[in-house]
């Protein structure tokens, strides 16, 4: 087994286990922490490829991924707060209608 | 690159054993505690990979800023963050879902859809990294800026949106006019 083998299995299953947190969960914290971690899965693929073909233009675009990281987390924690306030169960099943 | 073995398998596995701790937690704390094992773990697998700029921006945005902004928010929810029990649906849909991601994945790399080149050197330094972020993705480095700027503005218009209006201060009455007294 090669290493590049093992960091491509290694996110591979870092992708199923996030998925199947965001999936499991009906915390929405919990769900973006999750999430965070497909999040980390599809990074550690890039930097990868990046150290494969030697390309640091691979390496910024990780970069660029990573504030693109922290954008999302804002989005989603403030819109977990919201939910919050409206309704004190932890559960994103019951928020089921969009109003503005 | 096989004698960077040993220092993947280790790191490979505390992410992964961190990324099921993430999961399985039944508290959010818990789960951003391990979150923060985890996001460090990674940092030291891009150390490995020789990508230093990333793994220095990990240590930073993910584990300086991002984790630490999860437990705010866990700190700051009404029930102290306690979670209700996973339904049935839902254990059968992550179970799933998970095994489809990995069959597919498996299946793609069997037939050899993703190709493993041999490793090729390159100019990995951070100088490179920072050329090409200056260079070859300019505008997608500028955009960063609008993109972080859109999500601050969007954060506080959702969470002020349903906040309850101020009351309308009465105005109070002064029974006598206030004198303007002069101390010696």
């Amino acid at each position: 087994m090669s290493s590049e083998s093992l960091v491509l299995g290694t996110s591979a299953a870092l992708f199923a286990i996030g998925g199947a947190g965001a999936l499991l969960h009906r915390h929405p914290v919990s769900m973006l922490m999750a999430i965070e971690i497909m999040l980390n899965a599809a990074n550690l693929v890039i930097v990868l490829a990046a150290r494969v073909y030697g390309s640091a233009d691979a390496e910024s675009a990780a970069l660029v991924v990573l504030v693109l990281a922290a954008a999302e987390a804002v989005i989603g924690l403030a819109l977990a707060l919201a939910l919050f306030r409206r309704r004190p169960a932890p559960d994103v099943d019951q928020a089921a209608e969009l109003r503005g | 690159m096989d004698n960077l073995f040993v220092p993947l398998l280790i790191g490979c596995l505390v992410a992964i054993a961190s990324a099921v701790g993430v999961i399985l937690a039944r508290r959010p704390v818990y789960a951003a505690a391990y979150l923060l094992l985890h996001s460090l773990s990674l940092a030291a697998l891009y150390a490995i990979l020789s990508a230093a700029m990333v793994a220095i921006g990990q240590v930073i945005i993910y584990s300086g800023a991002i984790v630490v902004l999860f437990l705010f928010v866990v700190t700051l929810l009404p029930t102290g963050g306690a979670e209700l029990r996973p339904i049935g649906g839902r254990i059968a849909a992550a179970c799933v879902g998970a095994g489809a991601v990995i069959v597919a994945l498996a299946a793609s790399l069997t037939i050899g859809a993703i190709p493993l080149a041999p490793a090729t050197p390159g100019d990995m330094s951070v100088a490179a990294v920072g050329h090409s972020l200056f260079s070859t993705l300019l505008v997608a480095f500028e955009l960063t800026a609008p993109l972080l700027l859109v999500a601050v503005v969007g954060a506080v218009v959702i969470w002020r949106r349903h906040e309850p209006r101020p009351r309308t201060v009465q105005p109070v009455k002064v029974s006598e006019p206030r004198r303007l007294v002069l101390h010696q």
